[in-house]
């Protein structure tokens, strides 16, 4: 499966995460919707659309969760008929990531969640250290949004 | 409240040497009802016991070997045993001194019990 990351230090977290869980898709992106890697995917537009979704219920469950118990809520799972997807917020020194599994009954639930955890730990001890966060606008959104995906997918 | 696992799950954990016994969705690897001991990690246990299961049941099958019956898994310091019905696994967590026999007994009793 081909993986492919902006940021060098999430690579090979990522990698054995993939590896250990036994996804199909995963998408690790910040969580205004700027995609840092993606494995099995084969079209920019395909992340772009899933890196934007993703973004959009983070925020929703996230604000839900406050709303209904004070704090954000944690992980998503939605189980369809073939493929289940496992939507999380990660804690990293460099700030939140949210990361999106899709797998089938070749894993499960259970070892998606296991190995999301050892994927934010493994993540908090490959992140260098914090750089300040620039305010998000919309021209250098976008800017950096095509960066990223010219990235992963070269000239898009 | 108590679940419908509950009086299955004591009368395993009351076995010598047992540290926990847990019912498991297969599909799901997640803890339907469980009674552990402290420490053992019950959501990590549940998810790989779980898979473990899966995959010797398929394996079985592929061989033409039917369904599996009991699945004991030697450790260093322990033993895993699961036997499944249906969607549920029945995971017992139990120490080197343990009886297995008894505990096999008890885990196929509990098994034909579950709901």
């Amino acid at each position: 499966m081909t993986t492919a990351v902006v940021e060098g230090w999430v690579e090979v977290p990522l990698r054995r995460f993939i590896d250990d869980a036994r996804v199909q898709l995963a998408l690790l992106l910040l969580p205004s919707g700027q995609v840092l890697a993606q494995s099995g995917f084969s079209r920019a537009l395909d992340v772009m659309s899933a890196c934007a979704l993703a973004a959009a219920i983070n925020a929703t469950s996230a604000e839900l969760g406050r709303q209904l118990d004070g704090r954000p809520f944690g992980g998503l799972h939605y189980a369809g008929a073939q493929r289940q997807i496992y939507l999380a917020p990660l804690a990293t020194p460099r700030g939140a990531l949210v990361l999106l599994a899709v797998f089938d009954r070749e894993s499960s639930l259970g070892l998606v969640q296991l190995y999301v955890g050892e994927l934010e730990q493994a993540l908090a001890i490959a992140a260098p250290a914090p750089v300040p966060e620039e305010p998000v606008i919309a021209g250098n959104f976008e800017g950096e949004l095509n960066r990223n995906l010219a990235a992963l997918f070269g000239r898009v | 409240m108590s679940s419908p696992f509950a009086i299955g799950l004591a009368a395993l954990v009351r076995q010598r040497g047992v540290t926990g016994a847990m019912v498991v969705s297969e599909g799901d690897g997640i803890v339907v009802d469980a009674d552990l001991a402290v420490g053992v990690r019950g959501p990590v246990l549940a998810a790989l016991a779980a898979s473990l299961y899966r995959r010797a049941r398929l394996s079985a099958g592929a061989a033409g070997l039917g369904s599996a019956a009991f699945l004991q898994l030697e450790a260093e310091r322990g033993r895993v045993c699961a036997v499944g019905r249906g969607d549920l696994v029945l995971v017992v967590l139990a120490e080197q001194r343990a009886n297995l026999g008894l505990i096999r007994v008890e885990m196929l009793r509990v098994l034909e019990a579950l709901p």
